[in-house]
């Protein structure tokens, strides 16, 4: 008994099953949906593979020092900003975005390895004794370390991966304690930003908006101007950016708006993902007998739309299992975040989780039409290597924390 | 602080949660079945099946009609990619031996669907099972086949190219030879291709009827080469034959020339395609002096030893010239046939009254549809006796002022040889499902006895007179007793009787003692001669003699004198004994009761049978239609109301379910 006292003390199970329930459940749906598709079905055996390696990774990254982690932040986002460039270069180029690395036959998404990579170095500057959050000059910092991968990203362009840069981005500092204030004057560019792309009447809303609340702060007017030119910019930035991106991506977020106006267009995935998820009904139509997922309605139904195969083979139980492993990875999370002593590490889980939940709102309000067709898979279920490699190392890197809370007082 | 934020962020994520939870609830439980039914329409569909269509015999099962399965291919244009173009284009040349450049032009002149090839054998189409190519599609195509051409395009009709009939058979009988489609629910995925098939949810085809005609294939083409030598010997805008079995009613052959080939009818113009057998009218002439006779000979008006003086050729009547085509004096009234006097036959004709008179040329079936099964037939043109002028009964004693057609003809003249039956003349003898199963078998249909027996045998004794002595010589053949009648008359053009354009025919039957067959020959407009005897006569003996060759055991049987073997001899018998004396007993007691017929009321027709009623309206003077069999049901007519000449009555009839026992 002693022994499985020190067990728990070491290892969190609570976060390690729930990692591999999502992990299992995920591969059980990408066989559904790979089995019988002309090209996809050697899927599975992919996923296997990349899910043995990645709990290798788990488990490497588990035992390692943890202080060796915050040692090598900068050396993390050098290697991080070293392949998003490469990616530029070498990249190939799949669906209109040159995302991908391929080395020795296998796949590599840079973009998921830089979330790392930031989240790794901001947490270092945060973490700083000398870092006062809440000044202008520090919050600029920041914002520069996270914007630096962002606008790699975008050249791409990745549009669904650059909100979860901007989420972690926006929650660490959340989490070392920034002000109203500077929550307002991060925050605000974004939602102007958002605002532009509605149109113009929505966009001088938004700058109403700002300035009521300039006046609300009472700052001088120097600073006030600055925080209004910004925001002003990020505004006309934000079209730009628009008009940047490729079409399929511009349609996507059209769509958004009106997903019925065009059901075998932009807003087709939308519609059949719904279709999909609510012919599975209370218990769904079992494994291997989701029609909609067997006659292949919704493209590459393996990535980013794999809810809808649970939704649609186990019905609304299946989801509630999916929802509810995720809610008890990430009280886990928040838990270990909680209790280490270390703020350096604090905010390198709160980071993660941020990934993770990101992903996870983004994806699931994708699913059930919340939000408009953004591509992001669904951490440790959708299909994809890197992707679940980088997820589980992640994770290894929290249990790790977990087994090593007590070294820090 | 950080305990502050961590409440947030737990907030923020839960809150989060309960929308997807209730999204989620929304679209799994309470949305669901619709869901689900959206899902099931986008992903299955029904299919049509298309039930075979029946087959089409003739009496002796030789083969007319059938069906054959091709398969016609496509390219949809806006699929194929220039590869794939040109994949196709070389493949098709390959397997159907035509050039590369053939095929690209076909599919670069169209912008969404070109049709490659159309109509291809099955056992070509096989080559290219195989090939896959984006854009190209196949399509069952199936084609009605008309084994022999022309033969019987006016019996058979055509399909058009949804398989529907459209004339002939292929119209009258579409229903029957149509069948059931059947239907399949498919799965279908994103892109449409077929995936599976819910054999539980098939409904199976049921196929079309096969028919058998009462049609004899070897009379057809006999009566067809006929009427086209005939053609062009004497020349003419058209020719008709029509050849019946008198003891049933069943058409033997029926044919109009000009005709038409049936798998190719669109090229045929609408006045060939018409079935003139029994859509176009004509004035009969002297083939009615028959049926006149037999009025006065049924009433006992007249003797057969009795003489008439025919005035050398020419007799001013009511102020009227009647001339005859060749001048005769005193004349037998076998004579008067013989000699096909028209003055001889309108002084015979005044001794019957227009009522009566009328009443037999009804009861023949003029003026009223003859009902046979195939589509298009007119009724022809009977004036009623409260029309007639002074000169009218005369004229239509030998063929004018009455428009009939060439059916009406033959199916009165078998009536008038065969012992005074009327038959409903019949063109199917037989249908049957695909498992052999007869649906339907036809028997003769009686419509009423016309005339006596007695008055038969006279007639067919006078028209054998005169094909041996008469105007119908040229229709003699050695070893064959026939006997018949010649017809010339004056075509009606633009309001006055033409002096160049003549109808010539020539109605007969052979054996003339007992006649197996009685049929039709009618000229329209022959050039090189214009009468009954020298055009029609002697293309009707042609195919008498062919016929005749060609069955002669049969018609040797029937010479020697023994009972007819065609037919339905039990049928029949049961007709001249049973029914023939209620009929007659009944008949009498209608024309006793003088009231039905004075008041011009109409009777109560329900639960007389057919026969009943039909004899009632036939003898009341008006027209009638008829649906279903047994006994009447309905009649559009309500018992009590006024009728006149102009009334149409329509009768439904019906088995009567009997239930429990009945007590005569």
């Amino acid at each position: 008994m002693r022994i499985d006292y020190n067990l728990n003390d070491k290892f969190d199970f609570a976060l390690f099953f729930s990692m591999l329930g999502l992990t299992i459940f995920g591969l059980i749906a990408i066989y559904s949906s790979t089995v019988h598709h002309p090209t996809a079905s050697g899927n599975f055996e992919k996923q296997l593979f990349s899910a043995v390696v990645s709990l290798i990774l788990f488990f490497v990254l588990y035992m390692f020092p943890t202080s060796y982690f915050k040692d090598s932040s900068i050396y993390m986002y050098a290697l991080s900003i070293f392949m998003l460039l490469l990616v530029l270069v070498v990249g190939r180029k799949i669906s209109g975005a040159r995302s991908w690395i391929t080395f020795a036959g296998f796949g590599f998404q840079p973009s998921e390895f830089a979330k790392i990579g930031m989240i790794f170095l901001i947490s270092n500057f945060l973490s700083k004794q000398d870092t006062e959050i809440d000044s202008f000059r520090d919050i600029l910092k920041t914002l520069a370390m996270g914007m630096l991968p962002v606008v790699l990203i975008l050249v791409q362009p990745d549009l669904g991966s650059t909100f979860v840069f901007f989420a972690v981005i926006l929650v660490l500092m959340y989490w070392k304690g920034i002000s109203l204030l500077g929550l307002f004057i991060v925050l605000a560019p974004g939602l102007v930003a958002i605002a532009s792309l509605f149109g113009i009447y929505s966009f001088i809303a938004a700058l109403v908006v700002v300035i009521a609340a300039l006046f609300y702060f009472k700052k001088d007017i120097i600073s006030s101007a600055a925080v209004f030119a910004i925001n002003l910019a990020a505004g006309f930035f934000a079209d730009y950016v628009y008009k940047a991106l490729s079409e399929h991506q511009q349609t996507r977020i059209r769509s958004f708006i009106d997903p019925t106006a065009d059901p075998l267009g932009a807003g087709y995935n939308a519609i059949q993902a719904k279709v999909a998820i609510g012919s599975g009904g209370l218990l769904g139509k079992g494994f291997l007998h989701g029609n909609q997922t067997q006659l292949q309605f919704i493209p590459e139904q393996w990535t980013d739309f794999i809810f809808c195969v649970i939704g649609e083979e186990f019905g609304f139980i299946g989801s509630l299992i999916i929802l509810a492993l995720f809610v008890v990875l990430f009280l886990r999370i928040l838990k270990i975040a909680t209790s280490t002593k270390d703020e350096f590490l604090s905010l390198l889980i709160i980071g993660i989780f941020t990934v993770y939940l990101a992903h996870f709102i983004i994806n699931l309000g994708m699913v059930v039409g919340f939000m408009p067709v953004i591509g992001i898979p669904l951490p440790f279920v959708s299909y994809g290597g890197s992707s679940l490699l980088i997820n589980m190392g992640m994770l290894g890197i929290v249990a790790n924390v977990y087994r090593t809370r007590k070294n820090y007082t | 602080m950080n305990n502050k934020r961590l409440f947030t962020v737990v907030i923020s994520v839960l809150l989060f949660l309960v929308a997807i939870v209730a999204k989620l609830f929304d679209i799994q439980i309470i949305r669901s079945d619709d869901l689900k039914y959206y899902a099931q329409r986008q992903q299955t569909s029904v299919e049509k099946i298309p039930a075979e269509r029946g087959c089409i015999y003739d009496r002796d099962g030789n083969l007319l009609v059938y069906n054959k399965n091709d398969v016609s291919f496509y390219v949809d244009v806006r699929m194929a990619k220039e590869k794939d173009k040109e994949a196709i284009a070389k493949k098709f040349a390959e397997v159907f031996h035509k050039s590369e450049s053939y095929y690209l032009k076909i599919i670069n002149s169209e912008s969404k669907n070109a049709c490659l090839e159309k109509k291809v054998p099955r056992e070509t189409a096989l080559a290219l099972k195989e090939f896959k190519a984006n854009g190209l599609y196949s399509e069952e195509d199936q084609t009605r086949i008309y084994e022999y051409g022309s033969l019987a395009s006016h019996v058979l009709g055509y399909v058009n190219s949804d398989f529907i009939g459209q004339d002939g058979i292929e119209k009258s009988f579409n229903k029957n030879l149509s069948g059931v489609d059947g239907s399949r629910l498919v799965q279908k995925n994103a892109k449409g291709e077929m995936m599976t098939i819910e054999e539980q949810e098939t409904k199976p085809t049921t196929p079309g009827y096969n028919i058998v005609l009462t049609i004899n294939k070897s009379y057809q083409i006999i009566l067809e080469e006929e009427l086209k030598n005939g053609l062009n010997q004497f020349g003419g805008t058209s020719a008709t034959g029509i050849l019946m079995d008198p003891n049933t009613g069943e058409i033997l052959a029926l044919a109009n020339k000009e005709d038409f080939d049936p798998n190719c009818y669109w090229k045929a113009s609408d006045t060939v395609r018409r079935n003139k057998a029994l859509a176009d009218t004509y004035e009969p002439g002297s083939t009615f002096k028959t049926i006149s006779m037999a009025a006065l000979f049924d009433m006992n008006l007249c003797r057969a030893d009795e003489r008439v003086f025919a005035e050398n050729g020419t007799y001013k009547f009511k102020n009227v010239n009647i001339n005859d085509s060749h001048s005769c004096g005193w004349l037998t009234v076998k004579g008067v046939l013989e000699e096909s006097s028209n003055i001889g036959m309108a002084k015979l004709i005044q001794k019957i009254k227009s009522d009566d008179y009328y009443k037999y040329v009804r009861g023949f079936g003029f003026g009223n549809p003859t009902s046979l099964k195939l589509p298009a037939e007119v009724k022809g043109s009977l004036k009623n006796p409260a029309s007639w002028n002074e000169l009218t009964k005369s004229f239509m004693s030998f063929g004018y002022e009455i428009m009939v057609t060439p059916l009406q003809m033959v199916t009165a003249y078998a009536a008038l040889v065969n012992g005074g039956s009327l038959f409903e003349p019949q063109i199917v003898k037989r249908e049957y499902d695909e498992n052999g199963k007869t649906i339907f078998e036809n028997q003769p249909k009686l419509i009423r006895t016309v005339i006596s027996k007695k008055t038969s045998d006279i007639m067919r004794d006078f028209l054998y007179g005169v094909v041996e002595n008469g105007t119908g010589k040229p229709a003699k053949v050695e070893g064959l007793k026939i006997g018949g009648k010649t017809g010339t008359s004056q075509k009606y053009i633009g309001g006055s009787y033409s002096k160049q354009q003549y109808n010539t025919s020539f109605v007969g039957f052979f054996p003339a003692d007992n006649p197996k067959v009685v049929g039709i020959i009618l000229v329209n407009a022959p050039v090189n001669s214009k009468y009954g005897g020298t055009v029609a006569a002697p293309m009707f003996k042609s195919v008498a003699q062919r016929i005749v060759q060609k069955d002669a055991v049969d018609f040797e049987q029937k010479n020697s004198g023994k009972p007819q073997p065609a037919g339905n001899p039990k049928n029949k018998a049961a007709y001249a004994s049973n029914s023939g004396k209620n009929e007659n007993k009944f008949a009498d007691k209608i024309l006793d009761d003088k009231s039905i017929f004075t008041k011009h009321i109409m009777p109560d027709l329900t639960k007389h049978s057919e026969r009943d009623a039909i004899l009632i309206l036939s003898r009341l003077g008006i027209q009638y239609k008829v649906k279903g069999v047994g006994k009447v049901i309905g009649q559009s007519i309500t018992a009590g109301e006024k009728i006149n000449n102009r009334s149409v009555c329509e009768i439904t009839c019906d088995e009567l379910k009997i239930s429990g026992a009945v007590i005569y």
